[in-house]
């Protein structure tokens, strides 16, 4: 369960880095397209909190809910570390 | 569809033969399979403006510009951290070939950022350099003069900042 809600901030972290450098071209270059990365990001970021947000609520409220999100906690960190390594390497063109 | 057809012979198992069920199965099968469904016609582009999502522009592509090179040219600049100085290069070099030192004198920049904007440039097959080892001049690639029509676009939105 930590290492699935760690790779989910990690891509915060990750998908803010992305929106401060498309946020700065957009305010170079005003486009639907400079506008459209900047939504799609802010959008994969609310995802990330909302995954969070959800499983944070599940995991305080009840002790039953606690142990079903820890018997499917390995399938979220899946999906999570997936989209990291997605998100290092889209930091990584981005940033060059 | 396949319980289907079991879920009738189970109920009139009485009346037909194990044969006839097969028989009549096999042409169930024939059917469905040689079925041409049509569907109503359909087109995004009725219920959206075609130049919302598109990158082939007001005129619909007939300028001759390559709809995935403006996309990848686009990326490049708007979605990458130096993307408005290697539009500045590009803009620069439309008109006269230069040398990394030179663009980092007209641009008023460090040589080394200049000389990495370059690389980068000449990577995605935007910019290429002459045969010389030193002070090599940069000038555009065929596809980029080809499609200068979309970096004067990006120019033009970034002159009404």
């Amino acid at each position: 369960m930590l290492s699935a809600v760690i790779s989910a901030f990690l891509n915060i972290g990750l998908l803010l880095v992305v929106i401060v450098t498309y946020v700065q071209n957009m305010r170079v270059i005003r486009s639907y397209y400079t506008s459209g990365l900047v939504l799609v990001a802010s959008l994969l970021m609310l995802q990330n909190i909302v995954i969070i947000l959800f499983w944070s609520t599940l995991y305080m409220d009840d002790k039953a809910l606690m142990m079903s999100a820890d018997m499917v906690s390995h399938y979220l960190f899946v999906i999570n570390i997936i989209q990291t390594i997605g998100l290092f390497v889209l930091v990584w063109i981005t940033r060059r | 569809m396949f319980c289907l057809v079991v879920q009738s012979y189970l109920l009139n198992n009485t009346t037909i033969s194990k044969k006839e069920f097969f028989i009549s199965l096999t042409r169930y099968e024939q059917s469905v399979f040689t079925t041409t469904i049509n569907l109503p016609a359909f087109s995004f582009s009725g219920i959206f403006p075609r130049q919302l999502f598109s990158f082939l522009g007001t005129d619909g592509g007939q300028s001759g510009l390559d709809p995935r090179f403006k996309m990848i040219l686009w990326s490049i600049i708007a979605g990458t951290r130096g993307g408005i100085n290697r539009v500045k290069i590009l803009n620069l070099l439309k008109t006269t070939p230069m040398n990394a030192n030179k663009i980092a004198t007209v641009m008023n920049l460090d040589y080394k950022t200049i000389s990495h904007h370059v690389k980068i440039l000449s990577k995605n097959n935007l910019v290429v350099k002459t045969e010389k080892d030193y002070g090599a001049e940069y000038y555009l690639t065929q596809i980029m003069k080809e499609n200068q029509s979309v970096l004067e676009e990006i120019m033009q939105k970034i002159g009404t900042k």
